[in-house]
């Protein structure tokens, strides 16, 4: 698992993936500090996470979207499969590099807390609920952007399945009520107000745990259909 | 080595590869040889454990490919069809990567790679990224990736595909150095390639056993007669005449008038008739001058096309004998 760990973080930053996914949550994370703290003269550091995290529904994909779709497509997966490592250690892997880039982007926005300490003091418990909480709905999100890639040999297709799945589970909550649970960026908004919410932790994780394993289910059928 | 048992893949309502078997053993060099679409690259694709057979048994060095497949994949090294590599990262990189997925030790790993480099000969160019590197390289590149972690067996898809003649031999001795400590599988369409590396050769068509066997004993097999092939100066044209009169000659046919007033014919004896001291002696009675008189060899290609094309009758008889003999 570490080595497909490490090759994968090392592909993240070779290509510009990388790069364009934390450059461009940033940017977006700049106006959103000036639009939802600075502008109020707020000392609440997490109150820009409630518009970030709309962000993930759109570059969540440029994460997941080549994770297998690209290495079947070139043919790597074949040099991947027949190596002696297990299809679960591969999944986890890759996940574990895309949760590792999100990991960073974090650290990243900690730039906008040291603005904020200059000026008072923030909460940092709020501030590390607030993290822990985003890091868990990207988890969730970027297990379905895996799955979506292991489907499928085409990223483009892969991409748009993803983007296309967080938009549905986004309005969910317009059409019932009763479909909140559902939705996973709203779950999240619990957390910028400081609240370990024990449901929705439990709520991503099975929905991280399900689509992994529907990852591992997928490669391992494709072995006896291909 | 490797044991293949009744092996059977289906596509859908397609047979891709119909009930095979056979045996190698440690230290082969064996071929496997046939048409496109033969099944070659879905038999390897077994062995190597990238997609798993519908029915059947595959064990690799006493491992079931299916019950123990990190034991058995361990034993394997692959170099697909097609060379996939990873193109953002460099040469030497890719090799330190296929060490990891290896499992190659850490303390061994440096030093195994830096061998591994020298001798696919991959030196010049290690620090360089693999997208900018030419076909010839990359080859190597892909099989030094199947060599990393010392393992027994090596399977290479078409290793010499799209190599300019010069890769081509380069790529065949290096194949050949690796024969010394390795049991290797090679598939191929090129006939000439299989006869000059391999040992053993295995032909498939259509998802089955046509035939194995060594390359030599196939060349045999087929032979109907022994064919001369002979030019001479024939100014009285009598040559027709004159072989009439000599025993043992079945056919004999000419083939071209070459622009020096020389004719060419093939003769075609029995297969135990050796003609050509009768031949020397009498021509040169009648004042036919012989300008060149060889034995033509039947070839692999001669074979292959027989083999393929009697399949459905003798087909089926080769297979058989192919179960008995392993």
């Amino acid at each position: 698992m570490w080595a497909i760990l490490k090759k994968e973080v090392k592909s993240y930053f070779l290509s510009p993936i990388g790069y364009v996914f934390i450059g461009l949550f940033l940017a977006m994370c700049s106006v959103f500090f000036y639009l939802d703290v600075v502008n109020y003269g707020s000392m609440q550091f997490e109150n820009m996470f409630y518009s970030s995290a709309t962000v993930l529904t759109f570059i969540v994909p440029i994460l997941t979207m080549r994770m297998f779709a690209e290495e079947r497509k070139v043919g790597t997966e074949q040099l991947l499969m027949t190596s002696p490592r297990s299809i679960t250690s591969i999944v986890l892997g890759k996940f574990l590099a895309a949760v590792f880039i999100i990991v960073i982007t974090e650290i990243c926005t900690l730039a906008y807390l040291a603005i904020l300490f200059m000026f008072g003091t923030p909460q940092i418990k709020t501030v590390l609920v607030t993290l822990l909480g985003f890091l868990m709905l990207s988890m969730a999100y970027i297990s379905f952007g895996m799955f979506a890639s292991s489907i499928t040999e085409n990223q483009i297709i892969a991409g748009v399945v993803t983007i296309g799945f967080f938009i549905i589970t986004w309005f969910l909550p317009n059409f019932s009520e009763l479909l909140t649970p559902l939705s996973l960026i709203n779950m999240f908004d619990k957390f910028p107000s400081g609240l370990i919410a024990l449901e929705e932790l439990v709520t991503y994780i099975t929905f991280s745990v399900f689509f992994i394993l529907l990852t591992i289910i997928t490669l391992q059928r494709k072995k006896s259909v291909k | 080595m490797i044991e293949v048992k009744n092996v059977t893949k289906k596509y859908g309502s397609f047979t891709a590869v119909d009930n095979i078997s056979f045996n190698i053993k440690e230290g082969e060099i064996v071929g496997l040889l046939g048409p496109n679409g033969a099944g070659k690259s879905t038999t390897m694709n077994m062995l190597t454990g990238f997609i798993e057979p519908n029915e059947g048994q595959i064990i690799i060095d006493g491992y079931d490919m299916l019950k123990k497949p990190k034991k058995a994949k361990k034993q394997i090294g692959y170099m697909p069809e097609g060379v996939p590599l990873y193109n953002d990262l460099t040469v030497k990189e890719f090799i330190n990567y296929m060490a990891d997925l290896k499992m190659v030790p850490k303390k061994e790993k440096k030093e195994k790679v830096q061998k591994i480099i020298e001798q696919t000969n991959l030196k010049d160019v290690q620090n360089k990224l693999i997208r900018n590197i030419s076909r010839g390289y990359k080859q190597r590149v892909s099989m030094a990736g199947a060599l990393v972690g010392s393992p027994k067996i090596l399977i290479l898809d078409e290793p010499t595909v799209g190599l300019d003649p010069k890769q081509i031999t380069e790529i065949r001795a290096l194949i050949k150095s690796f024969g010394k400590d390795h049991t290797i599988i090679l598939s191929s369409h090129i006939l000439s390639e299989v006869s000059q590396i391999c040992e053993k050769v295995i032909i498939i068509n259509k998802g089955k056993i046509v035939a194995v066997d060594t390359p030599n004993n196939l060349e045999e097999k087929v032979k109907e007669g022994n064919v001369l092939q002979i030019t001479v100066e024939d100014k009285e044209g009598k040559i027709e005449e004159v072989s009439k009169n000599i025993k043992g000659i079945k056919e004999i046919k000419l083939i071209k008038t070459n622009s020096d007033n020389t004719k060419e014919y093939t003769i075609t004896s029995d297969k135990e008739t050796d003609l050509r001291k009768e031949l020397f002696e009498k021509y040169s009675k009648e004042n036919i001058t012989i300008f060149e008189l060889k034995k033509a060899e039947s070839t692999l290609e001669d074979a292959f096309m027989k083999l393929i094309e009697n399949k459905d009758e003798e087909g089926k008889k080769n297979v058989g004998n192919t179960k008995k003999r392993s």
